[in-house]
């Protein structure tokens, strides 16, 4: 039995609600929701959409959890569900197409050095102090925004919601180093968005 | 440019440098061309701070209402 003050693991929960303990289940929710709903908000960029996936996400959850066998751990499938169910949430709302960041990749010289001055490649690092701290917030969440869904799941899953590379590799079902080299591409458009936000160029 | 390694190159290596997913040898060039080249300094700042930046204008809470609201759904869903 689990040790008096432990929290219950998440796989010994999983089980136990696979087996039909509701209250089980609900614990996983309660642990969980809060989580899903900033991962799923900050997919979708919007509250309704980020709120019909959570629910969507513990539903799937809940008719798959008889089948989870633990091959993975549950949060890692969790989190699964939650981003494919964020996505499907938005692509049903057809957006306009959000101008690409890619104008915002650093620019090189014919020799390969930053075209850029050391000023100007720190303005990033300035946005905090130049920009009240509310529109920054607008800002950064704008960059997400329009970032690729390509580039934009594995950054969220691996700078946001901070989980390491092999387990973001084992959400989207990629190698390492193609997690590795998405979240590179996401980090270099939204630096140069951030410093431009100084008014500067990338 | 120094330690025979352009700006460019440096940089498409950081995230890889980052993780700890370098070999030895091509690290301690990058370490190196970093070291004398200010731009790339300032490069190397502002692409470690992005994420952190982006990371706290982006953490919204739950609404408030939203956890009963969701167990009333999801609690009305299992029971049809």
């Amino acid at each position: 039995m689990a040790v008096p003050g432990a929290e219950t693991s998440d796989e010994a929960l999983a089980a136990q609600a696979a087996a039909g303990d509701e209250p089980a289940f609900e614990d996983l929710v309660i642990r969980y929701q809060a989580r899903v709903f900033r991962l799923a908000r900050r997919l979708t960029g919007d509250d309704g959409d980020a709120q019909d996936a959570l629910q969507e996400a513990f539903l799937q959850v809940h008719r798959g959890l008889p089948s989870f066998r633990g091959e993975a751990r549950f949060s890692t499938w969790l989190y699964r569900i939650a981003t494919n169910a964020a996505l499907m949430q938005r692509r049903a709302r057809r957006r306009r197409p959000a101008e690409s960041l890619e104008a915002y990749l650093p620019r090189f010289d014919a020799k390969g050095e930053h075209a850029a001055t050391p000023a100007e490649l720190h303005a990033p690092c300035r946005v905090e102090e130049l920009l009240d701290r509310q529109i920054l917030a607008e800002k950064a969440r704008a960059g997400l925004e329009r970032l690729p869904d390509l580039y934009r799941e594995a950054f969220v899953l691996r700078d946001l919601e901070e989980l390491p590379t092999s387990e973001v590799a084992e959400v989207l079902g990629l190698e390492p180093a193609a997690v590795r080299q998405r979240v590179h591409r996401a980090r270099l458009m939204l630096r140069g968005y951030l410093g431009a936000l100084t008014g500067v160029k990338p | 440019m120094n330690a025979g390694l352009a700006c460019a190159s440096g940089a498409s290596l950081l995230m890889d440098y980052l993780e700890d997913a370098l070999p030895a040898d091509i690290r301690r060039d990058l370490e190196s061309h970093v070291a004398g080249c200010p731009r790339c300094t300032a490069f190397v700042a502002s692409y470690r701070e992005t994420p952190r930046i982006v990371r706290e204008a982006s953490a919204v809470a739950m609404p408030p209402g939203l956890e009963a609201s969701l167990l009333r759904f999801l609690r009305a869903r299992r029971g049809n």
